[in-house]
C-alpha cells in the first residue's frame, strides 16, 4: 500500500492547487465517484433537519453526492452543487438517478474561493471534504468566509468537513506524525497517493466497489485483479492540508471575526454573529456546524 | 440542464463589479422543457429567497412571460404553479449569461454554467 507523504508548497498556492488538486479530479473523476457514494450520518441529518423550501449550496459537491438528500422528502430543499471539475460535475447533474429515470440537478462549474452569488440569497452552504484542498491559511479562510457570504445573516447554516490528521483505526492511511510535535495547530500538507490502473481508464469504471465501510474510503487501493503490473499504473498525488485537532474552529472564527461577526450567541447590542452549534471529529473528519443570526 | 432558480442566485464576480453585478442577462439561450414535480410547499416557502424582478425578466428572455411583474401579495395554487413552471421545468441548455454591470459574458454549455474566470478577473 502507498502511504502518505508529507509535502511542503513551493509554488504559489494557486499553482501548487492547479497541479495537486484539479488537474488529478480531472483524470480520476470517473473512478473516484465510484467510491464516493455514502453520506456520512452528521450530514444527513443536517440535510433531513432543514425546512422545506429551503435552497442551499454545496461548495466542492464533487460528484454531488449530496445533491438528492434528504431522500425522505426528495424535492423538499433544493440544493445547488459547485465544484471546480466538469468531469465530476458532468456525473454530478444527473446525481440520484435511478435507472431509467435521470433526475436533473443543479450544478455549476466553478471556484469555492468566488464570491459568484447573490450575498446571503442561499438557507444553508455544506464544505464537506473540500477546503482541505486548499493550499494556504489564507484561502482556507477566505473560502469560509464565502461560506458565511452567500447563505442569510438571519438564519443561514453552514456545515464543514475537512480530513483530520486524528485518523480512525478503520481508516487504512496513516498520517507522518513527527514525533516532536505533541500539539500540531498548524495541521500538516500531504500528499495522498490516488492508484488509477490501466484498467480502470480504458474502461472507464472499476471492476469492483469499496467495501461499505468506507467512510473515508482509502484512495491508495484499487479494486482490480493484481494482474495490473506497477509499470503501468499511474499514481496521483492528491494535495490535502490535514487539520489538527481544534484548527477548524479557529480557521472559522477568525475567518467569521475577519468579517466583522461575533462568534457566539446574540447578546447585548451585538448585530450580527455566529453560532457553532457542534464541532466534532467523526470517522477520521473534523466538522463544524454554524448558524447565523442577526439583532 | 441550469434552471431559473439557479440564475436567481448567480452573480458577476469580476473583479471590481461589485454593483448592478446581479442579474445576469441571458443571450441566445437554447431551452428545453422538462416537467418536474410539484410541491405547494417548496415553491411557497422559497418565494422569500427570490428576487421576483429578476426572475420575471430572466422568465422574459426565455419566452415565458406568465408571471405578473410585480411579486403578488397572495399566491394562489395558479400562480405557485406558473413559478413552479418558471423556476424548475426549464432548462438552460446553451448560451450566455452578460454582466450588466462590466459585460463579463459568463458561458452555459451542456446545461452548465461556467462561473470561472482569468487570473487577472479575479477580485
Amino acid at each position: 500500500m502507498k502511504s502518505v507523504t508529507t509535502t511542503v508548497i513551493a509554488d504559489n498556492p494557486q499553482a501548487y492547487e492547479d497541479q495537486h488538486v484539479h488537474a488529478v479530479y480531472e483524470e480520476i473523476a470517473e473512478h473516484f465517484s465510484s467510491t464516493r457514494y455514502k453520506p456520512w450520518p452528521v450530514i444527513v441529518k443536517f440535510l433531513s433537519n432543514l425546512p422545506v423550501g429551503w435552497i442551499g449550496l454545496d461548495s466542492g459537491t464533487g460528484n454531488g453526492k449530496y445533491l438528492p438528500l434528504p431522500v425522505e422528502r426528495p424535492g423538499s430543499v433544493l440544493t445547488v452543487g459547485l465544484d471546480r471539475s466538469r468531469n465530476l460535475l458532468q456525473i454530478a447533474k444527473h446525481a440520484g438517478s435511478e435507472l431509467g429515470t435521470p433526475v436533473i440537478r443543479e450544478v455549476v462549474w466553478g471556484d469555492v474561493m468566488d464570491n459568484g452569488w447573490r450575498a446571503g440569497a442561499f438557507d444553508y452552504a455544506i464544505s464537506i471534504a473540500t477546503i482541505h484542498h486548499l493550499a494556504s491559511y489564507e484561502r482556507r479562510r477566505l473560502a469560509i468566509q464565502r461560506l458565511l457570504q452567500c447563505v442569510s445573516p438571519a438564519h443561514g447554516r453552514v456545515l464543514i468537513y475537512v480530513w483530520a490528521i486524528e485518523q480512525d483505526e478503520l481508516s487504512k492511511r496513516s498520517i507522518p506524525v513527527d514525533e516532536k510535535d505533541g500539539a500540531v495547530p498548524f495541521g500538516k500538507d500531504v500528499f495522498v497517493p490516488w492508484t488509477l490502473s490501466q484498467q480502470n481508464a480504458s474502461q472507464g469504471k472499476p471492476r469492483r466497489r469499496q467495501p461499505t465501510s468506507d467512510q473515508q474510503s482509502d484512495p491508495s487501493e484499487v479494486g482490480v485483479s493484481q494482474t495490473t503490473t506497477e509499470a503501468s499504473t499511474p499514481v496521483y498525488n492528491r494535495y490535502y492540508h490535514m487539520f489538527a485537532k481544534g484548527e477548524l474552529t479557529k480557521l472559522t472564527c477568525e475567518a467569521a471575526e475577519g468579517m466583522g461577526l461575533v462568534v457566539g450567541s446574540p447578546e447585548g447590542t451585538e448585530r450580527r454573529g455566529v453560532e457553532i452549534v457542534q464541532d466534532s471529529w467523526e470517522r477520521s473528519n473534523y466538522y463544524i456546524e454554524l448558524r447565523c443570526w442577526k439583532t | 440542464m441550469v434552471r431559473l432558480i439557479t440564475h436567481n442566485l448567480l452573480a458577476c464576480h469580476v473583479k471590481g463589479c461589485t454593483s448592478n453585478n446581479f442579474p445576469l442577462k441571458f443571450q441566445d439561450v437554447q431551452i428545453e422543457l422538462q416537467e418536474a414535480d410539484f410541491n405547494p410547499d417548496m415553491i411557497t416557502n422559497l418565494l422569500p429567497r427570490l428576487e421576483w424582478g429578476a426572475l420575471v425578466d430572466a422568465a422574459r428572455l426565455v419566452g415565458d412571460t406568465s408571471l405578473p411583474p410585480e411579486q403578488p401579495e397572495m399566491m394562489d395554487d395558479d400562480l405557485l404553479r406558473k413559478l413552479h413552471h418558471v423556476l424548475l421545468e426549464i432548462h438552460v441548455v446553451e448560451g450566455v449569461m452578460i454582466c450588466p454591470n462590466c459585460s463579463h459574458s459568463y458561458p452555459i454549455s451542456n446545461g452548465i454554467p461556467n462561473m470561472l474566470l482569468a487570473e487577472h478577473e479575479i477580485g
